[in-house]
């Protein structure tokens, strides 16, 4: 595959060219209700091309590597068409590797009726629980990825990508009112982060239950107390897409608003986004520019050091490459994305956070967010009410949104209990979505987060 | 089309079906689709990249004993194999509640491919995409500016063991664009974009442009949010968000398994009486207009909402037997190309009629609550406030609330003026929640 990529990459006329060719063979297993819904198989193969010549890209994609040539001119081709100024892409380590997975249990060795049983067997428990359990959804995936890439500058690498995933959502109904409670796990070294869940697949029924008798979460500004997933959300939509350097880059307010000294929060905050953390789902030896992954600081001690670069950013923006150019799959480019992001740890127990708060949420779990720069907005899982301290009643319904600048400055509490999650599901930009991410922090209390509802 | 295969690949496809029959298949559909698009993008207002994709997907489900296993592949060189993986799996399969895939039946004539549209070139797209630059950036030379465009042919192939065979070619393009407006930590982003299968007067940049501008000039000053329940004004696109919840109401699959909350409640109203929505896909070149399901069916034009009352589910052929209801030949329960019929009233006048109130173009995090259950809790990524009649300045750090089940059911207007690609009027409805931080 080496020399075929090579030989293809030597037809270039481009100042860069680079190709990825990408194998992926995936299954899975999904119940609705009583019945299985899905069983599957699926086996894709294909590539993309990418050049550069005068600032400008050209890209294309191509399902059969008989196609590889007549790509490699198509792209060629295109970034001719649009290249004006120079082309400007940071320098990078020239790297010839090959690098396997490391799976603790590899998921193609485990049978298929294995896995059927082990699904079957959540599914039961999500709907025998509780008699307020109507429905559910458990879906269990794993896919192997083989991603070969070359460039012009002589880079090699072949790195196999393993990710097994499960997910369960347990609904409950009571007349008109429906309520859902979800957890899952993902995994990049073993198939046996999916087994042994039974006890948090009977947590998720009894709470989607206890939901149902749960008053709404009012609406309005208030204290809020994060738990480690859903503060890890918040890193992740408040901060991280700010930081990746494709939204700065090309626009100069931008780069001036997220400039390297800006205060982002208080001297307790530090963010970090490390592609190179042993056994994550977000972890690549490589990114999809042939870059060696590592860890970054985004912020260090409140203050803005660090942003996340492609090849084209880190040059542009006179920073170092820092790994983080990814593609979701054959049939995209890679741009740049977070790979394992938290926020550091800090000193305070859970006890200590919830002291300071005399009338707020506790709100835990994400059911996802979204960012438009300045605003993000994301749903917990559930909450609790806080009075004077202490954890009170389930509450349902708990959206919150913010500013960003704002309610990084309005951290007022670090936990010293940090979590990384690796989950179901993952980040989406530009339509490439979900790709594995992890997110993670400890605990953290913050002030006057708007909360939706009446 | 570069190397078309759909005439290859029938033969390949009706043979793979017959040697899965052998095996043991009671029935059985496969398909293929193969795409080539090209496209242009502009970053920063300047030329940045120009792309080629071609995709082939290869789609096998096999029955075998009352339940049914998938695979796909994306090479015809790999149709065997997918076979033998779709028999197998079949095995512990999801059972199917249908007998037999149809026959072939008649199709209704509905144009999917413009050659007009295969005809774009790249020059084209690049010029229009320069025209919505140029004219943003007169209006404010600081503004972020990103517009393009793409165009794309695609040719499918259905193949079913009712003896279904059907070729189908589409055509497409878009065009669009996304402009961000940065003023220290407060920024503005809006959109708008178009697509058809005809490359006809839809495909106007000066449209696009002036969507873009509207948007920007409503926002020059920023202004209060109203709070509690409040009159809202609704975008095109707002209202196909907000009818979001209803599409996956009407899901035939989600009747079938017990989660719509509409389930038995065919010719209820549900909706204001406003409110009559059909299903369209045999509007010549419309977005999602096609002649034929995946299962084989026909497709229709349906009502689904009459004068506000409920007058269908969506069904695929699966979910239809497992509700006893007739098939309505959709793709995963799911409609192809809706139309909802408009109001009295243009929506200036609309407009005009708010004494209070909000005017929503866009949400963010719509889908993460209840939402089967119509319930939503979201930010207002873009809206606009409302007093006597007019647009005063936009909102920030606003979040809305609401039920739309309870929010479209009465005192709902439409529009008698619609987004003709969107096929949505303008809406104006009564008690949306509004709760908003202070301003700082």
């Amino acid at each position: 595959m080496k020399d075929r990529l090579s030989q293809a990459l030597s037809k270039s006329k481009a100042d860069y060219t680079e190709i990825r060719f990408e194998r992926d063979d995936s299954s899975a297993i999904a119940y609705w209700g009583e019945e299985i819904e899905n069983v599957s198989s699926h086996k894709h193969s294909g590539g993309i091309v990418r050049a550069c010549t005068k600032g400008g890209w050209g890209l294309a994609t191509f399902d059969s590597l008989d196609d590889l040539a007549h790509s490699v001119a198509e792209a060629c081709e295109c970034a001719a068409l649009v290249g004006r100024e120079k082309t400007q892409l940071a320098e990078t380590p020239v790297v010839d590797e090959v690098r396997p997975a490391k799976l603790v249990r590899d998921f193609r060795g485990v049978s298929f009726d294995e896995k059927l049983d082990l699904v079957t067997r959540y599914n039961d428990i999500v709907l025998h629980t509780d008699p307020a359990i109507e429905t559910s959804h458990v879906w269990y995936a794993d896919s192997f990825r083989t991603v070969h890439f070359a460039s012009s500058r002589g880079s090699y690498f072949c790195e196999e990508r393993p990710r097994v995933v499960l997910y369960y959502v347990a609904v409950a109904r009571d007349g008109a009112l429906v309520q859902r409670a979800t957890d899952g796990v993902a995994s990049a070294v073993s198939y046996d982060a999916a087994v042994g869940a039974e006890q948090r697949v009977a947590e998720t029924a009894r709470r989607a239950a206890a939901l149902l008798k749960a008053p709404a979460c009012q609406g309005g500004s208030t204290t809020v107390v994060l738990d480690q997933e859903l503060a890890g959300v918040f890193a992740h939509e408040a901060f991280g897409h700010l930081s990746e350097a494709d939204h700065l880059y090309e626009n100069p307010k931008m780069r001036e608003l997220m400039h390297l000294g800006r205060e982002m929060g208080g001297k307790q905050l530090d963010i970090i986004d490390h592609g190179a953390m042993p056994g994550m789902i977000g972890t690549q030896a490589f990114d999809d520019e042939g870059m060696p992954t590592g860890k970054t600081y985004l912020v260090k001690e409140g203050v803005l050091v660090g942003h996340l670069h492609s090849l084209e950013t880190a040059a542009k923006m006179g920073g170092r490459p820092t790994g983080n150019a990814r593609a979701i799959s054959r049939a995209y480019e890679p741009i740049v994305r977070m790979t394992n992001t938290y926020i550091e740890n800090g000193d305070l127990s859970f006890d200590e956070l919830l002291a300071g708060v005399d009338d707020g949420i506790y709100a835990c779990g994400s059911m996802g967010g979204e960012t438009m720069m300045e605003m993000f907005t994301f749903s917990a899982r559930y909450g609790y009410r806080i009075r004077g301290g202490k954890v009170g009643e389930l509450v349902r319904d708990v959206v919150l949104t913010g500013n960003v600048f704002e309610t990084l400055r309005a951290i007022d509490g670090f936990g010293d209990d940090l979590q990384i999650m690796q989950l179901p599901g993952g980040c989406g930009k530009g339509g490439q979505s979900p790709l594995p991410v992890t997110f993670g922090s400890p605990h953290l209390r913050i002030r006057d987060v708007v909360i939706g509802g009446k | 089309m570069r190397n078309p295969m759909a005439k290859k690949a029938t033969g390949l496809l009706q043979k793979a079906l017959a040697t899965a029959q052998k095996k043991g298949a009671s029935a059985g559909r496969l398909s293929l689709h193969h795409s080539q698009s090209i496209g242009c993008l502009f970053e920063n207002g300047r030329l940045k990249k120009a792309d080629t994709e071609q995709r082939v997907s290869v789609s096998v489900e096999l029955v075998v004993d009352g339940r049914e296993g998938r695979s796909s592949c994306n090479s015809l060189e790999d149709l065997d194999e997918v076979v033998e993986r779709a028999l197998s799996l079949a095995k512990a399969g999801s059972a199917v509640h249908f007998d037999a895939y149809p026959p072939p039946a008649a199709l209704t004539p509905v144009k999917t491919h413009s050659q007009r549209t295969a005809a774009l070139s790249r020059q084209s797209m690049i010029e229009s995409s320069q025209k919505i630059v140029d004219a943003i950036r007169k209006y404010d030379p600081e503004l972020f500016i990103e517009a393009g465009a793409g165009r794309q042919e695609s040719e499918g192939v259905l193949v079913t063991s009712g003896g279904v065979c059907h070729r189908a070619e589409h055509s497409a393009w878009q065009l669009d664009a996304w402009v961000q407006r940065t003023e220290g930590t407060d920024m503005l982003f809006s959109d708008f974009g178009r697509s058809w299968k005809d490359l006809n007067e839809f495909y106007d940049p000066d449209v696009i442009i002036e969507h873009i501008l509207e948007d920007l000039r409503n926002a020059r000053q920023v202004a209060p949010a109203p709070t509690g329940p409040a009159t809202a004004l609704l975008s095109p696109d707002m209202l196909a968000t907000l009818l979001a919840p209803a599409q996956m109401g009407i899901n035939g699959r989600y009747v079938a398994k017990g989660d719509s909350p509409l389930r038995g409640r065919l010719g209820e109203r549900i909706l204001d009486p406003c409110f009559t929505i059909v299903d369209d896909p045999h509007l010549d070149y419309c977005n999602g207009a096609g002649q034929i399901s995946d299962d084989g069916i026909p497709t229709r034009k349906m009502a689904i909402v009459d004068g506000g009352v409920l007058k269908t589910f969506l069904y695929d052929l699966d979910s239809a037997a497992m509700a006893a209801a007739e098939p309505t030949g959709h793709n995963n329960c799911s409609p192809h190309s809706i139309d909802v019929a408009p109001g009295r009233r243009p929506s200036e006048e609309l407009l005009a009629s708010i004494g209070d109130g909000i005017y929503i173009k866009q949400l963010m995090g719509f889908g993460q609550s209840n939402i089967i259950n119509g319930d939503f809790s979201s930010n207002v990524a873009l809206g606009y406030r409302i007093r006597n009649g007019e647009i005063v300045g936009r909102v920030k750090n606003t979040m809305v609330a609401g039920n739309v089940y309870e929010l479209l059911k009465d005192k709902v207007h439409l529009s008698s003026d619609k987004d003709p690609v969107r096929r949505m009027p303008y809406a104006v409805l009564e008690g949306i929640q509004v709760s908003a931080a202070e301003q700082k």
